[in-house]
Formats: structure tokens, sequence, C-alpha cells
């Protein structure tokens, strides 16, 4: 490195005569994460430009090519299985996929993750994460209207060892919800719904994922980029300061035992309190048709953002004065403030003569906002510091990154060949065993701590049935648009046992999952944003789950013809050691509602009603929590088949829309008899059941068999001709609600509702502390 | 006077993130919200933006987190509201126009001294304080409240007497406590509590139908003069029924809990 004689510091880094030790060298020291192939790359085009790149050119490349910022892994198997689903009621695939909602609004919806920087500062990573995709949306030219966290944790009580360098799950678990709570409640966005998913494999590597809705008028929807050369790119919000220096390059290696020292200034600091006046700042220049696209500045900062919002609307470049940023502290160097990842800032294009009125905008809400860049017809990115041209790179080499066709190994899946069934005798505790596993268990302790009712526009909450006696919802439904009674459902659909035993039929049922929480409420499943959370994808095992998931996600898409406007891949989700997460897909799902008012809960409504089963119950043991619980291994992974699926969305939806169905709720993890107990659990009534009716299933196959595509559904004794003549076969008689205990008739089971309730209900909130109901 | 000409100015600064609901509220009882930034009131604008607060005919102070909360709830949005329009705000109570406050509304008038106002309508110093809840922590969830007002309070004159509602909570600091030891007699006698945590059946509210460990259950007092509202519980979160947590187990009719609060304020103008 050769410092330049100016006066700040820039340093032109020899590549082009470094052996291939010194590249490697240079991209460690240098923070870069960059491979030798690619540091070659590099070395071939400054070749080329006959030069040695300044350390600002080479710490840009090291963000726009870093996994985050390109998907240099993940790229060509999305590309074969996700991108190709069409649907002409995509409005947008920009930074949030928008769909339509109705005449005049689009929705818009987009999931990320925030897991590294929540593994090292559990607080501060999680509130970043919230702020993040809030700018997603808002950068749609979007109101956020709900916040989605699926979170994934290690045992809060496990006892295993943790490994070093890495934090304990119960302070984990409280630092990621207090962090939500803060930024989401602050800035006034409701959290309504999310997730929790526990196993000792994210012991070493937790998950946070946060997804964000949005509602913008059709007429308002906003691009990510410029509308050509000429126009003036404007930075909003946050100053820019050392925080948050590497977060994509860190974000995009394994963790390691000493992440936590030498990563914690990857992790910005978040500050709702700019962010909630940059919002109404933001919406209301696009209203006022004053701009002409908007990013966030996320992941590489500003080097990804002036690229892409130049480059993207058709080769455009641009010209930087890197010295009129405002900083949080003066001594930054160049190559700092253009990769630092400062929260709550946002980039916004407009022509010249509306530079003004948008300042004016800006300054009413105190907000700043400060032109430091124009957009050129030369597609080079240029940036000069105090006159002094100090990077000049073509945007095209720089946005493109590399693609990877990484080998991979085709998983070896769980069959029902291997299948060792537990042998267990099946008794009230088997039932209170699932039930007060803290997967099932109440999570009341943190949907509480977050406000899902600002806004004011919740119709489903995530907790329903009886005030202060609830039980867990399926989907939650946002009324978006006042006076409108038009709805958005949304839910999280993700079982990564499944994906972890057969990672092609756990990519399915993740979607089905997701549909089958949609169709509970009795909304329609329209769009899906996932979240794919895998290992590292240099080990072929890894990338093969990774695939196999993507290829069965995919797949089941493609046939319901549901569109993935937005996505998100996080890969290296491993701990030194090797020790990787369960490969997860998570699936944040939006469905669409004509009147809310038609809308369902899965309490049970009132005595005498009866109850079905929906779809058909399978020995499909394979990755079911009873397994898990009991010591049961391998088995049959539950297929979907998605005509079926389709076919019964499609029965269902009518018998909602004709009000046949009093409550519903989907089966999942713990199977048939955990989705009737949370049912009598949130309705305060219990239930008479018999199975005979099912057919010849053995009674743990059919209490616990965690078979995709089935509800059950309470209906009223006068509705039952007509709710049989739409389902015909496919539902199945099961018994009837009354009394205050649930019975299985040939079984032992004879539980009452409050020895339910409280077996359900208190295990977190004694984990973590607090006032149970 | 026509509704519409009702105008109501719904105050904010950064972080006051329920403006939206609370200006749909006075919307759908008929009258003519504003959002008006506090700069607009102070004169920080440019000509065409700037607002005299004379000239609307009641004041609201919406929920949420104003300025970040970072001292106490509502202790910064007082304190710039008190060193620049504090006289102005003090005549316009005087006049007896209306003023309520919600959530952080509520934090925020009981800094600036609105309330309790035992004796004076704005005080030097503030006589109570809302508290860090019993439970230490954020409590998002459905409440019951009774109408224990005996007909001072102009928001709840539409409002039958020991009429209970349903209308949500959703705050960390809402334990409404005071220095004086006589502080709830004096509450009573001037009829200045309006809202007390009830259980479902209507009995004495513990935990968690009484949230915060509010003194007396209270969760809602006027002034002395009955024109200043102060409440933790949110009304403007329920103006129309499907947004209660439970309305799929059945109602009576589409009409929110919350909505009679802002119908009962309209009635003063008829």
């Amino acid at each position: 490195m050769i410092r330049r004689n100016v006066p700040y510091s820039l340093y032109d880094v020899n590549i082009l005569s470094a052996t291939d030790d010194e590249l490697m060298c240079i991209s460690s020291e240098m923070g870069l994460s960059l491979s030798l192939e690619e540091m070659r790359m590099i070395v071939a085009h400054f070749k080329k430009k006959g030069r040695n790149p300044t350390d600002i050119e080479l710490q840009s490349l090291g963000q726009a090519w870093s996994e985050h910022c390109c998907y240099k892994s993940s790229k060509l198997t999305l590309k074969e299985f996700i991108f190709s689903i069409d649907n002409p009621n995509v409005l947008s695939r920009g930074d949030a996929g928008v769909m339509v909602f109705d005449d005049d609004y689009g929705y818009a919806l987009r999931i990320e993750s925030h897991n590294h920087p929540s593994a090292i500062e559990p607080y501060g990573g999680a509130a970043t994460g919230i702020g993040g995709i809030l700018r997603d949306v808002v950068c749609m030219g979007a109101q956020p209207i709900g916040l989605v966290d699926p979170l994934c944790f290690g045992y809060i009580n496990t006892c295993k060892k943790i490994p070093k360098g890495i934090k304990h799950p119960h302070y984990l678990v409280n630092g990621v919800v207090s962090g939500i709570r803060d930024y989401g409640n602050c800035v006034g966005i409701p959290t309504i719904s999310g997730g929790f998913f526990f196993d000792d494999r994210y012991n070493g590597n937790c998950l946070v994922n946060v997804g964000c809705l949005g509602i913008v008028k059709r007429e308002e929807l906003l691009s990510n980029y410029a509308s050509g050369p000429g126009d003036v790119m404007i930075l909003l919000g946050g100053l820019t300061g050392r925080d948050g220096i590497h977060g994509v390059t860190f974000a995009s290696t394994n963790l390691t035992s000493t992440s936590d020292k030498d990563s914690k200034g990857a992790v910005p600091f978040g500050d709702p309190i700019v962010k909630e006046p940059t919002i109404h700042a933001c919406l209301e220049a696009n209203q006022k048709s004053l701009i002409t696209g908007m990013k966030d500045l996320g992941g590489g900062g500003l080097s990804c953002v002036i690229g892409e919002m130049a480059f993207g609307v058709g080769g455009c470049g641009a010209d930087v004065n890197l010295d009129k940023v405002p900083l949080k502290e003066n001594n930054l160097t160049p190559w700092e403030i253009w990769i630092s990842e400062s929260q709550e800032r946002m980039m916004i294009t407009c022509r010249p003569e509306n530079v003004q009125k948008v300042l004016e905008i800006f300054d009413m809400w105190d907000v700043n906002a400060t032109p430091i860049a124009k957009t050129t017809d030369t597609a080079h990115i240029r940036i000069f510091w105090k006159g002094e041209l100090i990077f000049d790179m073509n945007s095209e080499f720089l946005t493109s990154g590399p693609v990877y066709n990484r080998p991979h190994i085709k998983p070896k899946i769980s069959t029902k060949i291997d299948e060792k069934f537990p042998h267990v005798k099946i008794t009230n505790d088997t039932i209170k065993t699932l039930l007060s596993d803290i997967n099932i268990a109440s999570k009341e302790w943190a949907i509480r701590q977050y406000d899902h009712e600002v806004r004011a526009s919740t119709v489903i909450h995530p907790m329903v049935g009886k005030i202060n006696h609830t039980g867990p919802g399926d989907a939650s439904v946002l009324m978006p648009v006042p006076g409108r009674y038009k709805g958005l459902a949304v839910a999280v659909g993700c079982n990564p046992w499944f994906t972890e035993e057969n990672p092609y039929n756990g990519g399915k049922a993740c979607v089905d999952e997701a549909c089958r929480n949609i169709i509970a409420v009795g909304a329609k499943p329209d769009a899906l944003t996932d979240c794919l959370n895998f290992g590292n994808p240099e080990n072929p095992e890894r990338f093969g789950e990774f695939r196999e998931a993507v290829r069965g996600l995919g797949e089941i898409c493609n046939d319901l013809q549901l569109p993935i406007p937005s996505g998100n891949v996080s890969l290296y989700n491993e701990t030194p050691g090797g020790e990787h997460i369960l490969p997860t897909p998570m699936i944040l799902i939006c469905g669409l509602i004509d009147d809310i008012r038609k809308a369902v809960t899965a309490d049970i409504k009132n005595e005498g009603n009866k109850l079905f089963i929906i779809g058909k119950t399978k020995d499909e043991m394979g990755a079911s929590l009873f397994f898990r619980k009991f010591g049961g291994e391998k088995g049959d992974v539950p297929d979907v088949d998605s005509k079926n699926l389709k076919r019964l969305m499609d029965k269902m939806l009518k018998t909602f829309d004709k009000s046949l169905i009093r409550s519903c709720h989907d089966c999942s993890d713990g199977g048939l008899i955990i989705a009737i107990a949370e049912m009598c659990i949130s309705g305060q009534i219990g239930a008479k059941i018999d199975l005979s009716e099912i057919g010849d299933l053995c009674i743990e196959r059919k209490l616990f068999s965690e078979s995709n595509t089935r509800w059950i559904a309470e209906v009223e004794e006068k509705d039952v001709e007509a709710f049989k003549k739409i389902m015909d076969s496919d539902a199945i008689y099961i018994g009837k609600t009354g009394g205050d205990k649930l019975t299985v008739k040939d079984t032992d089971i004879n539980l009452t509702v409050d020895e339910m309730r409280s077996t359900w209900n208190d295990p977190i909130w004694n984990l973590m502390g607090g006032n149970a109901e | 006077m026509k509704n519409e000409d009702v105008k109501v100015c719904v105050l904010r600064i950064e972080g006051t993130s329920c403006e939206d609901d609370m200006y749909q509220a006075f919307k759908m009882v008929g009258a003519s919200p504003e959002k008006v930034h506090l700069k607009q009131l102070i004169g920080q604008t440019s000509s065409s933006l700037k607002r005299n607060i004379e000239d609307y005919d009641i004041l609201a102070f919406p929920g949420g987190f104003s300025a970040g909360d970072y001292v106490r709830g509502g202790a910064i949005f007082a304190a710039r509201i008190k060193s620049t329009i504090g006289p102005q705000i003090k005549k316009f109570v005087e006049s007896e126009k209306p003023v309520i406050g919600v959530c952080n509304g509520f934090q925020t008038l009981v800094e600036l001294s609105l309330l309790p106002a035992l004796n004076e309508t704005m005080s030097s110093k503030s006589t109570a304080v809302l508290y860090r809840n019993d439970s230490s922590r954020f409590e998002c969830r459905p409440t019951f409240l009774r109408n224990d007002n005996r007909g001072k309070c102009i928001f709840t004159s539409d409002i039958p007497k020991k009429k209970i509602l349903m209308i949500p909570s959703a705050h960390a600091e809402g334990k409404l406590l005071s220095m004086d030891p006589k502080f709830v007699d004096k509450l009573v006698e001037n009829d200045q509590i309006v809202f007390r945590y009830v259980g479902e059946n209507g009995e004495n509210a513990k935990y968690p139908w009484n949230p915060n460990g509010s003194l007396s259950d209270i969760a809602g007092i006027c002034n002395s003069i009955g024109n200043v509202l102060g409440m933790m519980p949110h009304p403007e979160r329920v103006l129309t029924r499907f947004t209660h947590p439970d309305w799929t187990r059945g109602y009576n009719s589409e009409e929110g809990d919350g909505l009679c609060v802002f119908r009962s304020v309209m009635k003063k103008f008829l």
C-alpha cells in the first residue's frame, strides 16, 4: 500500500505485481472477504486500466461482490426454480415486492435476515434489522403497515455447551425481542406476526428474520432507480459514522470464536426517532411527485446504493462529492464513508428543479438532506474528494459481481424403511409433553411486548379467543385502507425439521403451511416473500440442502401460481467447528380477503358444534414433534400434492364465503390433537373426539402425524349439510365441541381445558420471567 | 356549528407515531382534523405552513414515543411546548376548548401540568407522574374501562354512567402516581376520574386487567373544568368493531367501543 501525498487518508494498493499469497493477504487485511479467483479478476480489470486501485476502489468491490450484495452462490439456483414464476398481479420486484391490493392500491412485502449482527449484539442487531426492512418498503413509496419477525434460537434453557464466543440463547432471546419491541413500537408500525423456532442447532447461530408489509397508491409506486442522467442524488436521514463497517462482508462468512470482538463495529446503531420522521418526509416528497427514485442504504452503504441507482436505469454513472456527506465524527477516511452502513439513511433522486422543494420538506421534519451526487451518462462511478478524483470505476464491472455454479451433493433423505417408532403409551402426559414444548407453548411473553395494534387496522390479532384467555392464531389480518373492508392477511410458514430430514419435501411443506395459515382465516394466498437461511454454500452438502429446498419451494409456487416478488438469501450460518443451522427457508405469505367481516379465528366458538378434519392424515411421521420428543427416528417426511392443496383451498374458500365455518385451525407441529387442544384453549370449551372415521392408521399416527394440507373446522349443526355438500369426502367428522374437557375415544386422553391452558401458557413465561396470565 | 367546521389540531413532532389514528377518529365523527407539527405553531416554518393554535377548536395529543421519550414519557415534547407556546396553550384550556391526550399524549399533558390540575389550569410544576408499569414491561393488551365520571368530563357526555368499554392499552409507563397522599380522594371529590380499569365482569381489576398497577385502577382523568382528558388506553384504535380482538366471537353493533369518546366531545359544538 502506498499512501498518496494528499492531506487526507488515501492509499494506492499494489495488486498488479502481487503474488497469489500477497493478494489473499490484501483481501484478508482489508476485510474484503474476496477469494483468490475474485482478486485475480480484479487484477485483470486494473491491468487493462494500466494502474493500481485505490483503497476505496478495492473496498467498494469487496462490498459489491459479497454474497450478501450479489447473491453469487445462490443466483443460479434461484433463477432455475424461482424467478420464472410470473403473475400479472406483480406490480414491482424492487427492494420490496409490490402486488395488486385493489384497483387503487398495491401492497408491498419483503423479508430479510439480520442473523449475524443479532448473534453478536442481539438488541442492536434486531433493532437495525427492523430499521432496514422498513426502509425497503418505504423506498417503494409505500407506507409500512406491519412487521413480521420469525426467530430461531437454541433452547432457552439448553444444557448443551455454547461454543466459545457465542452468547447463550436466553440472553439472545431477551435481547432480540427487546430490540424489535423498542424499535418497532417507537416507529409506530405494528408487529403483527412472527414465530419462534427453538432447536439446539441454532445455539451457535441464531436467526433473526424481519419482514415488513406496506400499502401504496398504485399511482405513487416508486422505482429504486434514477430517471436518467442529470438527476440529483440526495442523501437523507442519519449521519455517517464508523458503525456498521464491513457489515456485509462479515455477514458473508461463517461466524468465528472471535467474531464477537472482531466484528462488533460491523453492527450499526439504530435510532427509531430519526427513522420515524424520515419515513414521513420521504412519503410526503413522493406524494408530491418531487422525486424520481428512492433506495435505502443498507448493506454496503453508499458504495452499493449509488452504483445500483445509477446503473439500474440503463447504464448511467454518477459523479459523487464524497466530502459533502454529513458525518458523526470528522476523521473518517474516504473508504470508510463510502462503505459505512450507519443506519437511518436513504437516498433519493430528483430532477434539479425539485431539489429545493425536497430539501424544504426534510427541513420541516428536522431530517438531514444533502445533495451529494448527480447521475451522468458515462457508465462510470467517479468519486471526488475536495476536487480530487479518488475513484473511477465502470459501474457495470462494479455491480455485476461473479456468479458461481457451486458443487452440491444431493442430501440423503429420511424414509419409512428406516423408521424407528417410539414405544410410548398415550396418556394425558404425552399431550402435555407436546403442549409444553417451547416450540408449541404460548409466545405471549413476546407478543404482548410488541405493539400489534398501532395504526388501528389490526383485524385478526396474533392471539385469538376470549380476552385474556387467548390462544394461538393462524394468520393476522389487517384492514390497511381506512373505510374499506378489504383485508390483507399475513402468516409465516416454516418447518426446519422437515427441511433437515428431507429438504425438497421441507421446502414444499413450508409453503403448504403458509397457505394453510392464510386459508384458516378465510383469505386467499396471493404472494410470498422468502428468507432462505442456510449454511456454508462452499460445502457441497450444505449447498445440496439449499438447492433441494429451493427446488421444492419453486415447484409448489409454480403449481399454485404464487409469485415471489422479493426475498433474501442468508448463507454461512455456521459456527466454529462446522456446526451448522437447520436448513431454514422462512416463508412470509400474504393473502387477500374481500370482506374482513367474513374472517374466522381458531378459537372454538360454541358448545354442541361439529368438528371436522379437512385433508388426508397419512403415515408421515418423519421429523414430527412426536418423534423429536419421544425418540422416534427417520420415517417419511410429509409430502405435498400441490393439486390437492389447490383443490382443497378452493373448496375451503367457498365454505368461508358462505360463512359455514365458525372456527378453523391448521394442523401443523404436534399434529391433529395439538391443533384441537389449541382451539379448546382459546375458546375455553372442551371437545369429545372420535378418530375412527379417519381410517385404519394406528391411533398414534392419527393423533401425531404432521401430514400437510389439513385443517380442523368447527361447523354449526344447521350448516353441516351445506358444508358437507361443498367439502364432500374431503371433510371427515371427528367429534363435537362442549364441556370443559378434551377426550379422545379409545385412548386415556382426558384433559381439562384449564390444565391444558396452564401447560401450554406457562413454559416461556417461566423461562423468561414475568407474570403469566 | 356544523361538525365539519370543528377544526381539530392533531399535534405532532418526531416520534408521535399515532397521529394518523387520532386524525381518523375525528374524521369519523365528521370534524375537520389537521396534522400539525409543533414547528408550525411556533413559527419555525415557511409562512405558508405557519398555523395559529387559536384557530382550532380542539387540541389532540396522539400516542407514540414523542422525541424518543428519552427522559420520561412526554417530557421532551412538553418542555418544547412550555418554552414556546406555553401561555397560548394555557389560554386555549382556559377558554374551555377541549383537549385530549392518549397514551403518550396523556403523559405529555401530565408533564405540561394540564393534568391533573386539581386547583388551577396549568401549574408551574407537575404534580403527578405516569410511572413504569408494575410488570416493568411494555404491555399491549385489551383492557376494559368503566366510565366512572359523574358528568364533568366533556369526552364522556355521550357515554352512559358506569358503562364498560373495551379499549386497548399499549404502553410501558402508565401507572398514575402522585406525591399527594390524598390524591385519589381529591380526584374523586372533583369528579376528575373518568375511566377505571375493571375485570371482565366489572369487578375490581387485578393484573392483567389493570395492566400497569395504576392507583385505584385509574385509566383516565380530566382536569377540574372537565375539558382536558388524558387516558392511557387508545380509543382511536377501536373505532369499528373489527379492530376489537374478539369480534369473531360475536357482536351487536359494527361500531367500536372507542368512537363514543370522540362523539361525546362533538356534542359541545351542536
